[in-house]
């Protein structure tokens, strides 16, 4: 991509019929738009109908594509390593991740449809540290999860998994 | 391009039911199909971006819980991922469309077909990689799943392409396509036009169906390697062994070489326009194989006759043929071997025919001739090939060492060289340019790396050079220290050693005869000093030079006697203990004729120190009788005859009476009336007769020095070794002494049996022997 197709102004448009105008180059973290103007050549003033998101959730998609519109692209390997294993997320990433639950969900189904894979990462490992360090009683609490475990189903679990218990 | 089926420019409806497969399926054929189809008239962004959503929201769709998408309250979700049905739909899809193109393809041909399976392939592929896209959704979860859990025939969507194509497609077809491609290059290969870039495009098709099974991110070339490459170089194979069995048998081989260096090139250049640049290697080995190996008896059997005609050109085109192939030059190494070594002995024949008087320079100007000529042809013909240098090494040794000249006596090459080294480095009437002396030196050298009895040269060089040092007719002392330094690069300093030191010798000798000056000047009065002999000493350390004593006895003229012995009361006064021997054969001096009055200045003889005494005689008598000259000079016979002989012939004495024998009886006179055009007139002529002489105790003593050197290898080896197998000792002492002449081993058992008796080694138990210190 040349420097002028990266100014590039693009429209999307949400699911709620709402423009918005951002650099190509930040759409395109996203493999999805990436790939539809690799294909069909770069719309123009043609609106992209991001069809699954809503403005509110599509704009703070953008707001962390903006950010992160010069990270080198991820490699295969990235995949494998680093990323994966660990729950550390960079400051700017976690005070952007300070929403409410349900936007984060939102952002984190809009990265999957939207197919921005950095992006998330972050989500995930936002609940996953939400998780990590609670009691059960506690995660049922945080994510407002009814118990549907019989006291002998939740005996059974808390034995097959004892040995992961940390003491 | 086909169409199957008109496509209806407008969508189905979006299925209400995101989980609803049949729905989803019937939006999903008819965008799928628009891709395939109709790709160069578009697909909107709206149509793009519903078909990605659609395959999202299938595979996101919650089944048992309904479409409450952001309820994250489900125990299912994550264990089952949806899209197995959209895969073997699209897959069912794939092979339907496909076999549309199939039962198209088969109704071309030829070049017709290369230009159908091209647009099918480009148009399919191109689809591919749209779909691949659209169904991104699929492939990052289902198909990554279902690959993750090692399930085989799963591939991500781009790869499900490939794979029908390879199956329903490929394998029915390629045939005929490949056929096709052939005929093309064929065509091409007969001087037609034709469009590569159709032949390239199969190539690349070839190639993308290389499917690596286990890993779909790797490619393999098995599929072009299997139906690409192996049927190429078959119909390539086929074509040039027809074509230049057609060729030869209307054409020489010279001609049928340009041909091939013609193809082989055409064929090289083939590979970047439209081939893969892998298939280059299998490429030219078929060509090789068919264009050169099939035929190079008949090359080799032409390169005698290019040989015998000089034809440089024709036979650099065969060496760069036959070098390409395994073991193509090994022929042409043997035959080039033979042919230089028939060259050699023929130019020595040739001036063989000059008999027993030989000259040097002719014989050392045509065995070089022949090295220069092949060495020449090596360099032009055949690349300065290193194998190639072997084989005129081989064939110049053979011929330098085995030849006419040397039939009698093996060392007559060495000897021969030697002279025309002492020709070159003496002083004669032309001066030598510098240049020119280096390039006739190493003009000796050439030879000289050849020569096998390289201490037979040693001997001769070292008497010749003996002779110049101490008769002072060295043309150039540069020359002389460049000659040498070069046979110490050539044969180590062992070699040159002696040689060296007489150099020493002759400067040690100048400064003595400074110091000898002196010593005279404070000994002796002016009156004193007169009654000497002017004369120049040269001291000659015995165990360098190789100088004999004379074989005559001798008694010197009592005028030099005084000179003489003043001389070794100074050396001995220098150096006590030390011994002289006077070599007068080897000294000369001046006399000047007062006797004779028709000149105003008197006639000055260059006389030998025998000579010298014979005249001194007529001093004291007007006629000397030949029995005086015998009993004062002690001369023998064999010595006094020539000397005396050169000096009638000169006419400087008289027999009386006139012309009788030279021989007991006979009387001498001094001729009063002689008469030359020069003032210094030289009687101190070399004897022929001795010459020969010389020659044939050299070659004796070579005999003997051979043993010395043998023996002393031996006894150095078993000094080192203390025991050692008889067999290991001899071939060790061959190696140790083979790059100054080759050993008969039968000559060192019998070095060995002499250091036996003389008790320098011992026979041990089996075949072993012992050094005794």
């Amino acid at each position: 991509m040349s420097a002028t197709e990266a100014e590039q102004q693009v429209k999307l448009v949400s699911s709620d019929n709402v423009e918005i105008i951002t650099e190509r180059k930040v759409a395109e973290r996203s493999m999805l738009i990436k790939n539809m103007i690799e294909d069909l050549g770069a719309p123009g003033e043609e609106p992209i109908p991001i069809m699954n998101v809503s403005e509110a959730v599509l704009r703070k998609v953008l707001e962390w594509c903006s950010h992160h519109k010069n990270d080198p692209a991820p490699t295969q390997d990235d995949d494998a390593d680093s990323r994966k294993k660990t729950t550390d997320i960079e400051d700017w990433d976690q005070k952007f991740m300070q929403v409410d639950q349900e936007m984060l969900f939102e952002i984190i189904l809009a990265a999957n449809y939207m197919d921005i894979k950095a992006l998330l990462d972050v989500g995930c490992k936002t609940v996953a540290n939400m998780i990590k360090g609670k009691s059960p009683e506690e995660i049922r609490k945080t994510f407002n999860i009814q118990n549907d475990f019989t006291p002998e189903e939740e005996e059974q679990i808390r034995r097959e998994n004892e040995w992961a218990e940390d003491r | 391009m086909s169409k199957a089926k008109a496509i209806s420019a407008q969508p189905p409806p979006m299925p209400t039911n995101k989980d609803d497969i049949n729905t989803t399926w019937t939006f999903l054929e008819w965008g799928v199909e628009r891709i395939m189809y109709s790709l160069k008239e578009g697909v909107d962004l709206k149509t793009y971006m519903s078909l990605y959503t659609i395959i999202h929201n299938f595979c996101t769709a919650q089944k048992a819980v309904g479409p409450q998408q952001n309820n994250l309250n489900s125990n299912h979700r994550g264990a089952h991922l949806l899209g197995e049905d959209l895969y073997h739909r699209l897959n069912n899809y794939l092979k339907n469309h496909l076999a549309h193109v199939h039962a198209e393809m088969v109704k071309h041909t030829d070049e017709a077909l290369l230009t159908y399976y091209n647009d099918e392939w480009k148009r399919y592929t191109e689809g591919g990689i749209y779909n691949n896209h659209l169904f991104r959704y699929l492939n990052r979860h289902w198909v990554k799943r279902e690959m993750d859990e090692g399930k085989k025939d799963i591939y991500d969507v781009y790869t499900l392409h490939l794979v029908r194509w390879k199956e329903d497609m490929f394998g029915s077809t390629q045939n005929a396509v490949m056929d096709a491609v052939l005929r093309q290059v064929e065509k091409q290969r007969n001087g037609e036009t034709i469009e590569q870039q159709k032949i390239k495009l199969v190539v690349d098709s070839f190639v993308a169906l290389g499917i690596d099974e286990s890993d779909s991110t790797k490619s393999s070339h098995d599929v072009y390697r299997q139906y690409f490459e192996k049927p190429f170089i078959d119909a390539t194979t086929k074509y040039y062994e027809r074509e230049s069995e057609v060729f030869l048998a209307e054409n020489s081989v010279v001609d049928y070489m340009k041909k091939a260096e013609r193809r082989l090139d055409e064929e090289k250049d083939r590979v970047p326009l439209y081939l893969l640049a892998e298939i280059m290697h299998p490429l030219m080995k078929a060509c090789e194989t068919a264009l050169i190996a099939k035929h190079c008896q008949l090359m080799r059997d032409e390169f005698q006759i290019l040989l015998d005609n000089d034809r440089e050109e024709d036979m650099a085109r065969m060496y760069k043929l036959l070098a390409r192939i395994p073991e193509g030059l090994d022929p042409l190494r043997t035959r080039f071997e033979a042919h230089v070594r028939r060259a050699g002995l023929l130019a020595v024949e040739k001036v063989a025919q000059q008999g027993e008087n030989l000259d040097p320079k002719a014989y050392v100007d045509a065995l070089l001739e022949v090295h220069t000529q092949y060495a020449a042809l090596v360099h032009s013909a055949f690349a300065g090939e290193s194998e190639f240098v072997r084989s005129l090494d081989n064939a110049c040794r053979e011929y330098v060492n085995r030849n006419e000249v040397c039939k009698k006596n093996s060392a007559r090459s060495p000897e021969m060289l030697a002279k025309h080294a002492d020709n070159v480095l003496k002083r004669s009437t032309k001066a030598t340019e510098e240049d020119d002396m280096e390039k006739l030196l190493n003009q000796v050298m050439t030879i000289f790396k050849y020569i096998e009895d390289k201490d037979v040269f040693q001997k001769f060089y070292s008497r010749n050079l003996a002779k110049r040092l101490v008769n002072g007719t060295s043309a150039n002392a540069d020359a002389e220290t460049s000659m040498i330094s070069k046979l110490k690069d050539a044969s180590g300093f062992e070699y040159t050693n002696k040689l060296q030191r007489m150099f020493q010798d002759m400067q040690t000798s100048k400064d003595l005869n400074a110091a000898y000056e002196d010593w005279c000047e404070q000994t002796f009065d002016r009156e004193d000093r007169k009654e000497g002999v002017d004369a120049y000493y040269q001291i000659l350390g015995t165990g360098f030079w190789p100088l004999q004593p004379a074989t005559t006895p001798f008694v010197p003229p009592p005028t030099i006697v005084k000179t003489y012995e003043r001389f070794q009361n100074f050396y001995n006064s220098k150096h006590g203990g030390r011994k002289l021997t006077w070599l007068w054969h080897l000294c000369k001096g001046e006399i000047r004729a007062n006797y004779i009055k028709m000149n105003k200045v008197p006639y000055t003889f260059q006389v030998s120190t025998y000579q010298m005494a014979i005249l001194l005689l007529f001093n004291d008598s007007e006629e000397v009788s030949y029995d005086d000259m015998a009993s004062t000079t002690m001369l023998q016979k064999e010595t006094l005859d020539p000397s005396l002989g050169i000096m009638l012939k000169a006419k400087v004495i008289q027999a009386n009476p006139e012309s009788a024998p030279t021989q007991s009886g006979t009387s001498y006179t001094l001729n009063h009336g002689f008469k030359n055009k020069k003032l210094k007139v030289n009687l101190n002529m070399a004897i022929k007769a001795e010459q020969k002489q010389e020659a044939e105790d050299t070659h004796k003593t070579i005999e003997e020095d051979r043993k010395m050197l043998m023996q002393s290898a031996i006894v150095r080896i078993m000094k080192s070794r203390k025991t050692m197998k008889h067999n290991q000792l001899v071939s060790e002492t061959i190696n140790q002494i083979k790059n100054r002449f080759s050993p008969k081993i039968a000559d060192i058992k019998k070095c060995i049996d002499v250091l036996i008796e003389k008790e320098y080694l011992e026979r041990l138990e089996g075949d072993e022997l012992g050094y005794l210190a």
